[in-house]
């Protein structure tokens, strides 16, 4: 199997986050309730008219510049005409002349090494209706009609399964970070279809491209291209390659297979047209650089900057990128002077911790990184041990209350030496007869008077400090 | 070798989703022949290729884009007063099976 | 009804007749107009007066062609494939008179979903010209005209894609003004051409029909086409003032030795088309004979032909009898649209659909669709050149005066005087203020001409328009119905 190679692209849907529609003003939400979000633009009902979302607009370009696009110098769109239920126009409003993004590139993190994915477009859309299917009957819901969609596609610059899935989980990730998109495969944000051939070591020509849509999970992405390239192989193996014919298919969940749905001779014309109800719209270079300024710094740079600049091992760095807001509160932590791997260990032990074990989100967690500073500091200046902090830690966030409540007037660590000279002088002319014991040879009676001074202080005392202070004051009723 | 046959059109209809009578066809076999002549004209003009093609009735127009805010939906039950077919919020049609776009 | 906005206007101030009255009138005058023209769709006979307010429309009954939705009140497009929709939202531009308190009693056929220049396509049957019944208005806006000109009330809405406001006005003996592409919001009007489809009325006098477009223009947040109008005032900028205008007639088009075979018809129709230009020399405009590249001329048709079809068939996709319409029949989503489309739309669409279809062809498109759309660019930029030295085009309009329907097809022929026959959709290219007025009489028919100026010159346009109506006395003429003719082919 392994004497050929397998070629891949992918296409790439993701739901855009916004407060209204791509073309229409009804609310772009989830709902549980069918068409509760819809306006007559979505139902394509006679005379309606799109207009375009500004903040739709404004992230599809955001998008595109992060992939390092070109971007056209006038934004407009196309009508892809099909008759399907799910799309109550007849067409659905894309763009295929002047996508907002073209020629693109970004590296991606393979583990191993980094690769740059070759970007062929990615366009600003609206999504379909959605239909759910019956015995007797499906039925239409229109919320999601209307609903802003980009469509990334790369060029076929993947060789395998796992390059393409680790290619699509950074792609949710960047939508993350630049808030443009919430990403949730499981509410069906990210969609993709998935092309791909095999060919000979030394062939110079592509192999047959197969295309198998709507794959609605990572993992069956990575499952749909493992079985695609090993029912090609076999085929060719069995020189019988010509039966790989140029087709849409679809993975059926159930199998683990690939299904046949129609050839090319049967591809539909789409009659792609420019819309002529949306004038052109001039993209100033001003608006690009306005757009640009609001990118944040993405995973993969943040990763780099982790590693190199801050001293984190590859480990922990991934851990933290993982996620936007661990990514965004670790930094907040370094801002505030917090050294890099203390807030990094404090993160992924402490926090991520915490978080897991309460199944809540970082943005509703209690200690905010100004907070888990007081407890750092002190710690770091000897004000509390390190089992304190961690109780600190805890107490904090579950009575709400900032962490120096805790360091001030309860858990502060007795380090002053006049108040412990007089705690311990005090103890020691109250055991005249143990001292004269201890000289005596019952070393483990220094055990004793510790204990007494911690019990005096109610183990505040700085435990070393007091060893020290003892010693010396004990050493003055040996001379007397 | 005709230009146009009762099949072509035929096709170019049903890609429409309409069916033509047998009168209709001829009728559209009779008028395509003018009508493709006339298109004639269109590849008769010198040096177009270089022509932008005007999309839009009015060139060098400027607009503002919409803000995103989201209105009030419609209320589907008004909606669905122009429905032959529909159950309880949503729009019935014959179960579809196995096909897909995009 | 015989009388113009301003004098109606007059009239309800000055308490001489009440909103209500007018309303009444306009309502018997429709059920008499439908017996003998079949101009409409839907009669309002529970349409009620309005208030009286300073606004020159207030209490004014007035026509509303069947491609604009009317909230809760049937809008069909004089289509089968809607022959029940009753829509949930209302036109723009009918907001817009209501807002002005104008009283919307009727809804006028046209050629279904404005396709076709007969009147002989709606769903309810052939629309009659009021001047002789046994000939078409012309279309689209058919009923529009036809109740206009038969005195139903002073205006009517239309919308016009390649002349259907200027040609059937020219037909009837009345107005018919499309402004600027984008000068009204087309929210809510059923398209046909998106890139072509303006709205407009049909009036007896060019003052009425600024007063008219005065109330529907103006940016709407819903049409990202229209544009900001608010510092024009078609009624307040009518001086009559034109000396020193320059116009330009087509010579490939106006001059009678281009036809060979010229019928006596076309021959009185462009005489008197050059006596009009006469008077308007009169009163110190200039107008001169250019010459316009034929190859770009003799395209025109084709070019209308190539894009509005195929704008139309995208346009026309949302007819599927699924969220609205009467379902079709079928065990699959397939055969159940394409049951009610077959059904639904009359021949005359379903042929105009198959060119729309073979034009849109991957294979086809860029050679016609691509090629007609370079085309019009070529044309659109050739007039605006010349409206660097011109106020506007003046043209007579058709050949003459309104054919008979028996034996008139809508099919698609090569003639001679095809350009004369189709040269109004120069202003549907280039989205250009266009206005059609009466010019006089060929064989007891009227007849009209048209000016047509350059983009956000509609005042200029109607100033011309205003000026040359003075000079004749066709303004506000109303045709009276034959009633022993109503004999129908």
């Amino acid at each position: 199997m392994n004497e050929y190679k397998a070629v891949i692209g992918l296409e790439m849907h993701c739901e855009l986050k916004s407060n209204a529609k791509v073309f229409s003003g009804a609310k772009n939400a989830y709902d549980v309730v069918p068409n509760v979000n819809v306006s007559p633009v979505d139902l394509g009902l006679p005379g309606v008219l799109p207009t375009v979302n500004k903040e739709c607009v404004k992230k599809a370009l955001m998008m595109s510049l992060v992939l390092n696009c070109t971007q056209p110098e006038e934004l407009y769109f196309d009508r892809k005409n099909y008759y399907y239920p799910d799309l109550p126009k007849g067409y659905q409003i894309t763009q295929m002349h002047a996508p907002v993004g073209i020629n693109g590139k970004i590296k991606i993190d393979m583990g191993d090494y980094v690769k740059e994915v070759l970007i062929h477009d990615i366009h600003l859309e609206e999504d379909s209706a959605s239909l759910e299917h019956y015995s007797d009957a499906s039925l239409i819901n229109y919320n999601r009609a209307g609903v802003p969609l980009l469509e990334l596609v790369t060029e076929p610059c993947f060789s395998s399964a796992m390059e393409a899935v680790k290619f699509l989980e950074y792609m949710t990730l960047v939508y993350k970070y630049c808030d443009v998109s919430d990403a949730d495969t499981k509410k069906g944000q990210i969609r993709c279809d998935v092309n791909v051939s095999i060919m000979g070591k030394d062939d110079k020509v592509l192999g047959t491209k197969v295309e198998i849509k709507n794959v609605n999970s990572f993992a069956n992405v990575y499952e749909a291209i493992n079985y695609e390239i090993k029912r090609q192989s076999e085929l060719k193996m069995a020189n019988r390659y010509d039966e790989v014919l140029q087709e849409t298919r679809r993975f059926d969940e159930e199998s683990g297979t690939t299904k046949r749905m129609r050839s090319k001779v049967d591809a539909i014309d789409y009659k792609y047209f420019v819309e002529p109800n949306i004038p052109k719209y001039k993209i100033s270079k001003e608006y690009l650089q306005s757009i640009k300024e609001k990118i944040p710094l993405l995973p993969l740079e943040r990763k780099e900057k982790y590693v190199g600049e801050l001293g984190l091992s590859v480990k922990d760095a991934n851990i933290i990128i993982k996620n936007k807001d661990y990514a965004n509160y670790f930094e907040e932590c370094i801002n505030l002077g917090i050294d890099a791997k203390v807030a990094a260990n404090w993160l992924i032990v402490q926090i991520l911790g915490f978080l897991n074990k309460m199944d809540i989100s970082i943005q509703d967690f209690y200690l905010k990184p100004e907070l888990l500073k007081q407890i750092i500091s002190s710690l770091e200046e000897g004000k509390i041990s390190s089992k304190q902090a961690k109780e600190i830690f805890n107490k904090s966030i579950s009575e709400e209350k900032e962490p120096k409540n805790y360091i001030t007037n309860d858990n502060e660590q007795i380090s002053d030496r006049d108040k412990l000279l007089g705690v311990i002088t005090n103890i020691l002319e109250n055991n005249k007869e143990q001292i004269k014991n201890y000289f005596l040879g019952k070393t483990n009676l220094f055990d004793y008077f510790v204990g007494q001074v911690m019990k005096e202080t109610k183990g505040k005392a700085n435990p070393s400090l007091v060893k020290v202070l003892l010693n010396e004051e004990l050493l003055k009723y040996k001379e007397k | 070798m005709k230009k146009f046959t009762k099949e072509m059109v035929d096709d170019y209809a049903d890609k429409l989703l309409i069916g033509l009578t047998e009168e209709e066809n001829q009728m559209v076999l009779d008028e395509f022949n003018i009508i493709d002549e006339s298109m004639e004209l269109l590849t008769k003009i010198p040096n177009i290729s270089s022509v932008p093609p005007m999309t839009h009735a009015l060139d060098d127009f400027t607009y503002v884009l919409r803000e995103d805010d989201a209105e009030e939906s419609l209320p589907i039950e008004d909606i669905l007063k122009n429905c032959d077919n529909y159950e309880d919020r949503e729009v019935v049609v014959p179960r579809i099976v196995g096909e897909a776009h995009e | 009804m015989n009388k113009t906005i301003e004098e109606l206007h007059a009239m309800l101030q000055n308490e001489e007749i009440t909103s209500e009255e007018l309303v009444k009138e306009a309502l018997e005058k429709s059920h008499y107009v439908q017996k003998y023209c079949n101009a409409f769709v839907t009669i309002m006979d529970d349409a009620k007066g309005g208030k009286v307010t300073d606004s020159l429309l207030s209490g004014i009954p007035f026509g509303i062609k069947d491609n604009y939705a009317t909230k809760g009140i049937l809008t069909t497009g004089s289509s089968n494939t809607l022959k029940n929709y009753v829509p949930v939202f209302s036109a723009t531009a009918i907001l817009n008179l209501e807002k002005h308190g104008a009283i919307p009693v009727n809804k006028t056929t046209m050629d279904e979903f404005g396709m076709g220049g007969t009147g002989t396509t709606g769903h309810t049957g052939n629309v009659y010209n009021p001047w002789d019944l046994k000939r078409m208005c012309a279309g689209s806006s058919a009923g529009s005209a036809a109740a206009v000109a038969a005195g139903v009330y002073p205006f009517a809405l239309g919308s016009d894609t390649g002349d259907s406001i200027r040609k059937p006005a020219a037909f009837t003996g009345i107005v018919g003004y499309k402004p600027t592409y984008g000068m009204i919001s087309r929210y809510g009007l059923f398209p046909f051409a998106s890139s072509l489809d303006h709205c407009g009325c049909l009036t007896r006098s060019v003052k009425d029909a600024a007063i008219v477009v005065d109330a529907m223009k103006g940016i709407d947040a819903k049409d990202e086409t229209t544009w900001d109008s608010k510092d024009i005032h078609l009624y307040e900028s009518l001086d009559g003032n034109v000396s020193n205008k320059k116009l330009f007639y087509i010579k490939e088009i106006a001059n009678i030795d281009n036809y060979k075979e010229a019928s006596e018809e076309l021959r009185e129709h462009l005489k008197n088309f050059h006596a009009k230009l006469d008077l308007l020399r009169k009163k110190g405009v200039t107008i001169d004979e250019v010459s316009f590249d034929e190859k770009l001329l003799n395209a025109i048709p084709s070019v209308y032909i190539c894009l509005s079809c195929a704008e139309a068939t995208s346009n026309m996709s949302n007819l599927t009898g699924i969220i609205f319409g009467e379902r079709g029949a079928g065990d699959n989503y397939h055969d159940m649209i394409k049951d009610y489309r077959t059904h639904g739309f009359s021949s005359l669409i379903k042929r105009r659909f198959v060119i729309g279809s073979y034009i849109l062809q991957k294979e086809n498109q860029e050679k016609y669709f691509v090629n007609a759309q370079r085309i019009r660019r070529l044309i659109v930029d050739k007039m605006k050149e010349l409206f660097q030295t011109y106020d506007g085009l003046i043209l007579p309009v058709s050949v003459g005066g309104a054919p008979y329907i028996d034996g008139s097809r809508d099919y698609i022929t090569n003639s001679e005087t095809k350009v004369l026959e189709e040269h109004l959709q120069i202003g549907n290219f280039g989205g250009f203020p266009s206005i059609t007025i009466p010019s006089g009489f060929i064989n007891g028919l009227p007849v009209g001409l048209n000016i047509t100026g350059n983009c956000y010159d509609d005042a200029n346009v109607l100033n011309m328009a205003y000026a040359l109506e003075e000079e004749m006395p066709y303004k506000n003429q109303i045709a009276k119905i034959k009633e022993d003719e109503n004999e129908r082919v």
